[in-house]
């Protein structure tokens, strides 16, 4: 099993080599030890990702897109969240367990973005954006979808956006860049890396937002407040009038 | 007597808590707040006085229950007798009991015409305000904040949603703007024009009730509308394909100017949103 899980990261490799000059001239000069890491990341990608991405990743129909020119920042989000490896090619990629170390990840990484040029894993400074920009956009750009709390909601095709209670920071800028599944894609020329930032940190405040009332009920909005507000306010009141009545 | 000795003992223990929580609750409110606490410390408060006075009221109330019997309600013969005279009295005063009854007449019809003229405030004729939109040849589409669109503002896979310059805050005139890759879209006969570049735009407003059709399935080319699940194809000209929805989408007709801009080539072709009495 390993012996021919090598030699198909062996071949493959050598596919690569040859045809990589011809996909892409690489974008910056790379030095031995980035050499090294997408070298690795070719082992680790001809091992699970040939199947559904092809050996040169130029994807196989009904199985899985091509990876050429998806570039890094859509390699780690995939893989990161534990979107990928995906054991059913066409069904709906969800956060699960992460398979590979972060050595791992980083060489897989490597590969892809050789393969082609693509949004590089963005850079986040913590606590850089506006708090307060980042609602408008959220409410503006992602609330139809992923809800104003965050807390995703179902989508058409029997697909779902997914709750953003987990996501990192990384994680929440990649998605913008890169659009995965069915989400669309928001590029630097839609929005720019400083509203991406203020995105970012309203989606992190989200995942501790400022519940003033004490509890946040899943942030489900109105319909779970008025449930409790019914229930639980109008039930006590029903007791204290049932109380009140009472002869001694 | 020592059941009422309790009685007042209780209430005392409740306004004494009550008023304790009352001051907390300033102290709370002093010392920066906390809504929680204070909530709490509120609800003690007024608890409190709420119990001690239903306590008092149910000692104030007597034990065992009171009835209270209720009289005839119809009057004798006698009486009945005595107001009908009195009535056949007050009509044979006035001037005359024909022109009594012309009075109600005049007063019932008054106030049926006073009631026809609110009838105006069923508003102006809205004229040919929901046939038209702001959009017009050569309006530049604006993103919320005002920033006009280029050809490259969207990636393939981006969406937006675009207003017309100077006309942001015109709800009927907001359009989804989709950009798929070039010759992905079907154009229907006579939009062959519509789409520069993979750039699309279709009315946000749903055909059905008007809910804003916001959420953008990329990989499926659709629209969905988050209200009733009315599903849009993109590449088909925004055809309902699922949902209550019975109308496609309204496609605004965009070009690209000189500089690189958005622009409407002209307002819609039809109507925007749900239908309406004469909308055809």
């Amino acid at each position: 099993m390993v012996a021919v899980g090598l030699v198909a990261g062996a071949l493959a490799f050598g596919a690569l080599t040859a045809g990589a000059a011809q996909v892409r001239p690489p974008a910056t000069t790379t030095t031995a030890p980035a050499r090294a890491e997408v070298a690795a990341g070719a082992q680790l990608y001809a091992v699970a990702c040939t199947t559904c991405h092809g050996t040169e990743g130029q994807g196989v129909t009904d199985r899985g897109p091509t990876l050429i020119g998806v570039g890094a920042a859509s390699a780690d989000f995939y893989l990161s969240t534990g979107r990928m490896p995906l054991d059913r090619p066409r069904a709906q990629a969800e956060r699960k367990r992460v398979a590979y170390s972060a050595v791992q990840i980083r060489q897989l990484v490597a590969f892809v973005a050789s393969l082609g040029a693509g949004p590089a894993v963005p850079r986040i400074v913590t606590g850089s954006g506006d708090l307060a920009e980042g609602n408008r956009l959220y409410a503006n750009n992602c609330a139809p979808c992923h809800s104003s709390a965050a807390a995703g909601g179902a989508l058409g095709h029997a697909v779902y956006a997914p709750p953003l209670n987990r996501a990192t920071a990384v994680q929440v800028a990649e998605a913008m860049r890169v659009g995965p599944g069915a989400m669309p894609v928001f590029g630097p020329a839609t929005l720019d890396d400083a509203q991406a930032a203020s995105v970012v940190r309203y989606v992190q405040y989200l995942h501790r937002p400022d519940d003033r009332g004490g509890l946040g009920l899943g942030h489900l909005g109105p319909i779970p407040e008025g449930f409790v507000a019914w229930v639980v306010g109008l039930g006590a009141m029903l007791v204290a009038v049932r109380w009140i009545g009472t002869k001694t | 007597m020592s059941s009422r000795q309790a009685t007042e003992g209780r209430m005392a223990a409740l306004l004494v808590t009550a008023t304790l929580a009352a001051l907390a609750l300033a102290g709370v409110y002093i010392a920066g707040g906390q809504p929680q606490a204070e909530g709490a410390l509120l609800g003690v408060s007024l608890g409190g006085i709420g119990v001690a006075l239903v306590l008092w009221a149910r000692g104030l109330a007597s034990e065992g229950t009171v009835v209270g019997e209720r009289g005839d309600l119809a009057g004798d013969a006698a009486d009945e007798a005595a107001v009908e005279e009195r009535i056949e009295e007050v009509l044979d005063e006035q001037p005359g009991r024909r022109s009594v009854l012309r009075l109600f007449w005049a007063a019932g019809g008054a106030l049926g015409l006073a009631a026809v003229f609110p009838l105006r405030s069923l508003g102006p004729a809205p004229g040919r305000a929901l046939l038209t939109t702001a959009w017009y040849r050569g309006a530049r589409l604006v993103d919320v904040n005002g920033r006009p669109l280029t050809v490259g503002t969207l990636q393939v896979g981006g969406t937006l949603t675009a207003f017309p310059q100077g006309a942001q805050h015109a709800g009927d005139s907001q359009v989804v703007v989709v950009r798929v890759a070039d010759g992905e879209l079907r154009p229907r006969p006579g939009r062959e024009s519509w789409s520069p570049q993979g750039y699309v735009a279709y009315s946000k407003i749903c055909p059905h009730v008007g809910c804003p059709v916001s959420l953008y399935q990329a990989d499926a080319h659709e629209l969905l509308c988050p209200c009733h699940q009315s599903t849009f194809d993109v590449l088909d000209g925004a055809r309902p394909t699922f949902g209550p929805a019975t109308r496609s989408l309204p496609q605004l007709p965009l070009a690209v100017d000189a500089q690189g801009y958005l622009i409407a080539q002209a307002d819609f072709d039809e109507p925007v949103g749900p239908g309406f009495w004469n909308r055809d």
